[in-house]
């Protein structure tokens, strides 16, 4: 009986855990300030996570020149600044658990797209370890190997933003390259239909009697 | 409806993640759509609920969502009106971005509706509190199924950004070969434009009977 609500607990432990380490990825357009609200449920846990701007329409003007990323603590403090980046990868340690506050605020007019990941990992501590017994060390371990596989995760999340901006620009180029070109090829023609017009207006005969 | 919202902010959530989001947004007057893009026949699970601001009041009636699932493709696969909380689960049958659109139902833009909204797809859709009380699996091994669920799913990450790598550099090749036909295109055409140009003036001069 003992040993089975024993292993019940350690099993609600571990689960809490795991919820823990809670991720949230999402995109937003951003087109004054977007904000999404996470919790932190321990004091000390690191909260790391990476974001990139997808640019929608970089069709005829320059690369946009980039919006702010801000971390606001439950507290009111800004924990974290980035001021004018297309993306950056982030990381903290939580000064305090509560509802923190993750603001991207876009200065200029045209909405941009941000892809952002964020992940709340939690290694349990010699504290904790003494506080419940049923947590092992070993326990420790796996979420230490918990928290590096996530880093990788978010890592691959990164690079996945990232190649979808790149093929935004792609798509982009590609388009504006053919554009631009039968664009040059029309000019071309329409300059050389008035140089021939003009010559043509210049040896008419009408033309002639005006000549000076 | 949505021809009112003054501002419709779009939120697309993560490519592929597999990850469990609960994440907050506030919802003031216009709509908000959270995309995600899900691979074919994968599992997606969602929960939303709406955040009560003082714990001891009752919600009040306004405070009410209405949302809806929908597919790139068109199809509904959940919609629900005047609801405070709710859920939803699909296997998702076409590959793309699958958008969950929340909006008050009550549209007065004073009201701002604080929503906690869990979605989940692929790998952590897989309900673990279930699979453990099954087997009477021991503790360890279940964190080290999960661990090993987290190692294939970043193994199938690596496929997938490594065919969108080559699909990119495909496109990529594909510009530069175009740009290199292009290139002799506008060649031939200036010299065409100029011989014409040329052919036609020396005609019309030699009927001017100027040359």
């Amino acid at each position: 009986m003992e040993k089975r609500w024993g292993k019940m607990w350690a099993l609600m432990g571990l689960l809490l855990l795991n919820w823990v380490s809670k991720v949230s990825s999402l995109s937003v357009t951003v087109n004054d300030v977007e904000c999404m609200y996470e919790y932190v449920l321990y004091e000390g846990d690191t909260v790391s996570g990476n974001f990139v701007v997808v640019d929608h329409d970089i069709f005829w003007n320059s690369d946009h020149p980039g919006i702010d990323f801000t971390v606001t603590s439950p507290g009111g403090n800004t924990v974290h600044n980035l001021k004018g980046t297309s993306g950056d990868k982030f990381e903290f340690k939580a000064p305090r658990s509560g509802m923190y506050k993750f603001c991207f605020h876009n200065p200029y007019s045209t909405p941009e797209t941000v892809s952002f990941y964020i992940h709340v990992g939690h290694i349990p501590t010699e504290h904790d370890l003494a506080k419940d017994e049923h947590l092992d060390p070993i326990n420790v371990k796996i979420a230490e190997l918990r928290e590096a596989l996530e880093s990788v995760t978010a890592e691959q999340k990164y690079l996945k933003a990232r190649d979808a901006r790149h093929r935004n620009t792609n798509e982009s180029t590609r388009k504006r390259v053919i554009g631009y070109t039968v664009g040059e090829y029309i000019l071309l023609a329409l300059a050389s239909a008035l140089q021939v017009i003009y010559i043509r207006r210049l040896f008419s005969k009408s033309f002639a009697y005006n000549r000076v | 409806m949505i021809l009112q919202s003054v501002l419709i902010v779009v939120l697309l959530v993560g490519i592929l993640s597999p990850a469990s989001q609960s994440l907050r947004f506030e919802l003031q007057g216009h709509t908000k759509c959270i995309a995600e893009d899900i691979n074919s026949n994968s599992m997606s699970v969602g929960k939303y609920h709406v955040v009560n601001p003082n714990e001891d009041h009752p919600l009040p009636d306004s405070h009410k969502l209405t949302v809806r699932v929908t597919s790139s493709h068109g199809n509904s696969f959940h919609s629900a009106d005047n609801v405070e909380t709710g859920q939803f689960a699909f296997t998702a049958t076409e590959e793309g971005d699958y958008m969950a659109c929340f909006w008050a139902s009550d549209h007065s833009p004073q009201i701002t509706i604080t929503v906690d909204f869990d979605w989940r797809t692929g790998v952590h859709a897989k309900d673990w509190s279930n699979v453990a009380k099954k087997g009477q699996v021991d503790v360890m091994e279940l964190e080290l199924k999960k661990l090993y669920d987290t190692v294939t799913y970043i193994h199938e990450e690596m496929f997938y950004l490594r065919e969108r790598e080559e699909e990119m550099q495909e496109l990529n090749q594909a510009t530069t070969s175009k740009m290199f036909w292009l290139s002799f295109l506008s060649l031939f055409l200036c010299l065409s434009v100029a011989g014409l140009q040329f052919w036609h003036l020396k005609t019309f001069f030699e009927k001017k009977k100027l040359i």
